[in-house]
């Protein structure tokens, strides 16, 4: 009876821890929820001197760890460093860039409970996502595209709308809609990373990797045996991402933009990131005046 | 809770399939976990050095690259999907903690059962089977019931390599959600529903056996 | 027909020499008893009977098998050469009957009616069949020894080796137990070797005595003369100590 007695007292007192934790959850939600609405990233900005940009580790050509510096390098990397700048000069002050490293699931987080100020970590613009972040103009044209071994014999994503077939993506990226649309009748799989993916791609774990072809271009430069196909389905580009309702600190980084595109600086970057890239015709990227 | 409701069914596949990993592993690391212990015990050196190789090689490798290794080396020879790879591993890494619970349970009846059972006629085999394993199982009750919770918490081991599990469709929901935090946390409720009627069940098991002794 | 025989048998512990040089034959039926100081080697002698000690060398036959000889089935001998242990060794995990239906049920595929029916009898035999459907851990010492020897007796053995199987008990247990064991050595045809140090015993119930010291066989001869005259000096010793206890 008295065992008895304890175990009720057990479980009950169980229960309760867990409500509490569900409860104490929501709460820190609704808080954070509030915070960001009277949290001005530009006001924040200019206080701080800085601008802490997310930005990716896994993701060659965009954002990379280099493992001797410890530092991420990559295109998205540079683009913010010389908004940073330019922004400064727009607001008559000096300021300085710092870099979060993020993923796929935690950039918007990260942004909403203003660990960071804006997001440059090859976010497509998605209306879906427009609708909790703000988005700048696209500063990189992109769209999905495939990844197959050389000898596999695909052509078009429309070879691989089977149940037979399994086609490899990265968590939280555009891709799994693409494939939704264009090879409904496909397994997707999803993996935490363009790493993972391409390791399990290699594996034999699927038959082909979709996501956007500047990434896939990057995974290419390392695995001469595998080729990028089936073209660009739908123009999906890359935006700069802040937190909701930032019109102040969005004009201002359009601003500097276009700035960049027209100094030069823009171009400058994409030849220095794309030029090498087998297989890509880099002016393309490259913005005429 | 709207993004619970707007994603129950992803929550209830993975649950599914977190449920049916951890029951698979199970069952399949406590088969092994005793099997091990019981090659450790072996008189013959061949046999006992060859299961302490295993226990020690698998409690001491991260069960992530087990799962990896499956997943990416070994489905290049035997087709296997993430899930596949995921709870044989899970199973693999497990057993090896078991089998230390196991033998330790062994370790603790005294020899005098083993001498007893033998002398009466039994062979070594059934005398492990019906006289010593019993007693050291029940010996062995509130370290196998860690096992059992770390294992079912380990399973989340699944969303690495695709499993389909529930911390697969936890980051698929954070992820297209952007709501990281809401989603653990039902992920993480989801998780309570199965470790704690497992830790009462142990819990139970242990005091009804120590009732009857 | 002898049912024990060692020829020029020699056993180690690592570097510590256990058993030296035994030579003995107990023929079928006989009862001997073995006494010696402790850390003689009786005990070891003992369990290399049934195997639960290996020899190293020379040879040692029981019922017609080699123990030293690893193709021998160990199985085989033990299904015919029952043992009673200082700690009983019941099987905590089974009742009063299961532990002596166990072994017949498993090795001998004794009909469940059959073998329930003998181990009764047995029970009885031994005065506890009120214990049937206890747990081994709610006996006594002595209720636990005679559990123990209708368990060995439920094999049908041939022999049966008793190890010290009075020394944990407490002293008013003794006679019970020892009552039990004479009855089973005038009964029946069956070869017991006991170590023991209940001298009383040994006197009424062997047909022979084997007196051991630092592991060597000092005197083996007839009860009535090793009692009345030993050869052998540490014997003679040891027994006029005994006396004085």
């Amino acid at each position: 009876m008295e065992k008895n007695k304890k175990r009720l007292f057990g479980i009950t007192a169980s229960i309760l821890l867990v409500l509490i934790l569900i409860v104490a959850g929501f709460w820190a939600a609704n808080r954070a929820h509030e915070n960001r609405m009277h949290q001005d990233t530009l006001a924040r900005v200019e206080k701080t001197k800085t601008i802490n940009w997310g930005v990716k580790t896994d993701t060659k050509l965009f954002g990379l760890v280099n493992t001797k510096t410890g530092q991420s390098e990559g295109f998205d990397v540079d683009l913010a460093k010389a908004l940073t700048k330019q922004i400064g000069k727009q607001l008559n002050m000096k300021l300085t860039a710092t870099f979060t490293p993020v993923n796929a699931s935690s950039k918007v987080q990260l942004l909403k409970n203003t660990n960071i100020d804006g997001v440059a970590a090859v976010m497509t613009i998605t209306k879906e996502r427009a609708k909790i972040v703000d988005f700048t103009d696209p500063y990189f044209p992109a769209g999905n595209s495939l990844l197959v071994k050389k000898d596999s014999g695909i052509q078009s994503i429309k070879d691989l709308n089977d149940p037979s077939k399994t086609i490899l993506i990265a968590l939280g990226t555009t891709a799994a809609d693409t494939v939704k649309k264009e090879a409904p009748k496909a397994k997707v799989l999803a993996l935490q990373d363009y790493a993972s993916a391409m390791q399990a791609l290699k594996a034999g774990q699927g038959q082909a990797i979709v996501t956007d072809n500047a990434i896939l271009y990057g995974l290419v430069t390392e695995n001469p045996d595998y080729h990028v196909v089936g073209g660009i389905m739908g123009y999906a580009p890359y935006g700069i991402a802040f937190d909701h309702n930032q019109p102040g600190m969005v004009k201002e980084s359009n601003e500097a933009l276009a700035a960049l595109k027209k100094n030069g600086t823009y171009n400058a970057l994409i030849r220095k990131w794309f030029g090498q890239v087998q297989g890509l015709d880099v002016s393309q990227l490259e913005v005429t005046q | 809770m709207t993004i619970f409701n707007h994603y129950s069914s992803l929550f209830y596949s993975g649950f599914g399939y977190t449920l049916l990993a951890s029951l698979i592993a199970l069952v399949a690391s406590l088969v092994l976990g005793t099997l091990f212990a019981l090659l450790q015990l072996s008189k013959k050196r061949l046999w006992s050095g060859l299961g302490n190789a295993y226990v020690q090689f698998f409690r001491n490798v991260p069960l992530l690259i087990i799962t990896l290794f499956f997943y990416l080396a070994v489905a290049k020879v035997i087709k296997m999907t993430g899930f596949v790879a995921g709870t044989v591993a899970l199973s693999l890494y497990t057993s090896a903690f078991i089998a230390e619970s196991v033998r330790a349970g062994i370790l603790s009846i005294d020899k005098g059962q083993m001498e007893g059972a033998l002398a009466n006629g039994l062979s070594y085999g059934q005398a492990m089977r019906v006289i010593v394993l019993p007693q050291a199982f029940k010996v062995a009750i509130p370290s196998l019931g860690n096992q059992f919770i770390n294992l079912v918490k380990n399973s989340s081991i699944l969303a690495f390599v695709g499993g389909l599990d529930l911390m697969y469709q936890g980051n698929l929901v954070a992820a297209s959600s952007f709501d990281t935090f809401t989603s653990y946390i039902i992920v993480g409720i989801f998780y309570l529903v199965l470790t704690l009627p497992l830790s009462y069940g142990m819990q139970y098991l242990e005091e009804r056996l120590q009732g009857n002794r | 027909m002898s049912m024990i025989e060692f020829k020029d048998v020699e056993k180690y512990y690592g570097d510590f020499h256990a058993l030296k040089d035994i030579n003995l034959k107990i023929d079928a039926g006989e009862t001997v008893v073995l006494i010696g100081p402790s850390g003689s080697g009786k005990s070891t002698l003992i369990r290399t009977v049934n195997g639960l000690e290996e020899i190293q060398e020379g040879q040692l036959i029981v019922d017609g098998f080699d123990l030293h000889d690893p193709k021998t089935d160990m199985n085989k001998i033990r299904k015919n050469v029952g043992m009673v242990f200082q700690h009983f060794n019941l099987y905590n995990n089974k009742t009063v009957i299961e532990n002596i239906m166990l072994a017949p049920r498993l090795v001998l595929k004794r009909d469940e009616a059959e073998n329930k029916r003998i181990a009764m009898e047995l029970l009885e035999r031994v005065g506890l069949a009120d214990k049937a459907n206890n747990m081994p851990s709610a006996l006594s010492g002595g209720q636990k020894q005679r559990v123990a020897i209708a368990r060995s007796l439920a094999m049908k053995p041939k022999c049966l080796l008793f190890d010290e199987p009075t020394s944990a008990l407490d002293p008013e247990m003794i006679g019970d137990v020892l009552k039990v064991m004479r009855e089973i050595a005038e009964d029946s045809d069956m070869t017991m070797l006991v170590v023991t140090h209940e001298m009383g015993f040994a006197k009424a119930v062997a047909d022979r005595v084997i007196f051991m010291a630092d592991g060597q066989i000092l005197e083996d001869s007839s009860t009535e003369q090793f009692f009345k005259d030993p050869s052998n000096e540490r014997a003679k010793k040891f027994l006029s100590q005994v006396a004085n206890h």
